[in-house]
């Protein structure tokens, strides 16, 4: 963090016009754009993922959104990233504290992501967390989401969850209503645990 | 500027110039690269796993099934949390159907949201385009550009949740070691 | 590294490979790293970057060799490997900070109004390149420093020809931009 300081500081020194500001903002709308490279390295000193934002800034300059809309998205996010990297620990990844805003976006609570972390304490949370966010994309209430997410992170491994989330998504297209397919695959999943431990589900 | 011109700019000639010069690398560097082919295994016989992931009817749902697979198998598999120092690349197939389309780009997080960056070429089958993208452990929004302005989801992959400026997105998720 | 078949031809090497003679592969290392090296070190702006995207691209031309169908062609297919690779760095390496290049002696001091030096010259190309945008960048690498034909260029990044030739015009409206400062003074 003091190496990401002192050279921002030397960067502003440096009397040849060099960009202080990442080039790519440069497409971003002339009204907003000082703004998100305000919001970008302020992510940036408190060590979050400040690419996410300049990502979300120019998905919404391709997408030929308005100035104040873009800024007001990358606001959100910059909040999601903070609250998922409060959640889920500082020495998470980039990518988990991304798949944790995602996750936040889509209606999971930070104490969700907070207990996912708890119960798999070893493990990268990449994969759960992105189940948990596409699951809601599908139409599962994010407290069944994140319900059947958090039952499985003691024990499933990442192909499980994956299996998990074919199966559910399966369901759904069949013509399932999106929770009870959740909580069907859910219980199915706890049988063959137990199943597989040698005991009668 | 013509494909043959030579007739540069004085300053463009330059830049060249300089540019063409050799450029100093570290003495291992050839040891290293070596070391890493020794160790690697040989040469597949007829590549048909890499054949797999090259056929248009993959979707990217197919390929993270697939990279998964390479992931346990070639990897180490104890998952750390800290990031590796070198994460593994694995190739995702973007295919997109559009018979009527003259053009169909994605566009995504991973390429800056750049229409212009990543064209899906003709498959093989009538309709179908793709491309092939290396990406590393992440998890990537995303959608498909036809003809540069009708913007589309990824009708086999899941959805973002939420769209921020009116159009859905895609997700897809690459599994690595970390 | 054992003896080098000097006059063996890419393809002649290739085989050899195929037919598990795994350090024949360490002669096309040596006749190729020194291009691949430029090519990567413009594309990514430091050695560092340069020198991994290099390893990954010839471990993975070695791993993949069994897809290389023309023994001869081994050279341009390693090149579209490398383009790939240079490529996702190039798109992680924005994130970070480029300028991480400079030194901590380079830091303190204050260019003068001097003419351009030679160094100072390579600088100020070197962070011109930098600031353009990767496929901008890519185009007018593989163009003027790599003398590709627009052809050549298409079938290895898979955009058109005329998207292609734009990006090299726009490349080099850019480094004019940037760069006719330096010169002029």
């Amino acid at each position: 963090m003091a190496g990401k300081l002192a050279r921002l500081a030397w960067i502003a020194l440096w009397p040849v016009a060099l960009a202080a500001q990442d080039p790519r903002l440069g497409r971003v709308d002339p009204s907003v754009r000082d703004s998100v490279a305000a919001l970008t390295d302020s992510a940036r000193v408190e060590g979050l993922p400040a690419n996410a934002l300049i990502e979300k800034a120019l998905e919404g300059t391709s997408k030929q959104a308005r100035g104040p809309v873009i800024l007001a998205a990358v606001r959100a996010l910059a909040a999601e990233l903070r609250s998922a990297r409060s959640a889920l620990g500082s020495s998470s990844t980039t990518a988990e504290v991304a798949a944790g805003a995602a996750a936040l976006h889509s209606g999971a609570r930070p104490t969700d992501l907070a207990d996912l972390r708890l119960r798999r304490p070893a493990q990268s949370l990449l994969v759960p967390l992105g189940v948990l966010s596409d699951l809601v994309a599908r139409g599962v209430p994010p407290d069944s989401a994140s319900h059947a997410v958090l039952a499985l992170a003691s024990r499933a491994a990442d192909e499980d969850y994956l299996a998990f989330r074919r199966e559910v998504e399966r369901d759904i297209a069949l013509g399932a209503p999106p929770a009870a397919a959740a909580a069907v695959r859910l219980n199915a999943s706890a049988r063959q645990a137990l199943t597989a431990h040698g005991q009668k589900p | 500027m013509s494909e043959h011109d030579r007739d540069l700019p004085d300053l463009i000639d330059r830049v060249a110039r300089t540019l063409r010069e050799p450029v100093a690398t570290d003495g291992a560097l050839d040891a290293r690269i070596m070391a890493r082919v020794l160790a690697a295994p040989a040469p597949a016989a007829g590549g048909a796993w890499w054949r797999w992931l090259r056929r248009p009817a993959l979707s990217p749902l197919g390929a993270i099934g697939l990279a998964a697979i390479l992931a346990g198998v070639l990897l180490a598999p104890r998952v750390r949390r800290t990031p590796a120092a070198r994460p593994t690349l694995s190739e995702v197939q973007f295919v997109f159907v559009a018979p009527r389309a003259s053009s169909v780009s994605v566009v995504g997080d991973f390429n800056d949201w750049n229409l212009a960056a990543t064209p899906l070429a003709r498959a093989g089958a009538a309709g179908v385009w793709s491309v092939s993208v290396p990406l590393e452990p992440g998890r990537y929004t995303y959608a498909f550009v036809v003809d540069g302005r009708r913007w589309a989801a990824d009708p086999d992959a899941p959805r973002a949740a939420g769209d921020d400026f009116g159009t859905p997105n895609s997700v897809v998720l690459v599994r690595g070691a970390s | 590294m054992g003896i080098h078949h000097v006059g063996a031809s890419d393809g002649d090497l290739v085989r050899r490979v195929k037919a598990g003679d795994a350090r024949a592969y360490a002669d096309l290392v040596a006749r190729y790293r020194p291009r691949l090296a430029r090519y990567a070190t413009r594309m990514l702006g430091n050695r560092e970057d340069a020198e991994e995207a290099l390893q990954d691209a010839f471990v993975r031309g070695y791993r993949s060799l069994a897809r290389c169908d023309d023994p001869e062609g081994f050279g341009p297919w390693l090149f579209g490997i490398l383009v790939n690779r240079c490529r996702t760095r190039g798109a992680q390496s924005a994130r970070r900070e480029r300028l991480l290049v400079h030194d901590d002696a380079a830091l303190a001091s204050v260019p003068s109004a001097e003419p351009p030096g030679d160094d100072e010259w390579h600088e100020a190309v070197g962070r011109a390149l930098a600031r353009l945008e990767p496929h901008y960048r890519e185009a007018f690498v593989l163009k003027y420093v790599e003398d590709l034909s627009y052809e050549e260029m298409a079938r290895l990044t898979g955009a058109g020809v005329s998207a292609l030739k734009m990006r090299v015009k726009r490349a080099c409206e850019r480094l004019r931009g940037m760069l006719e400062e330096v010169q002029r003074v």
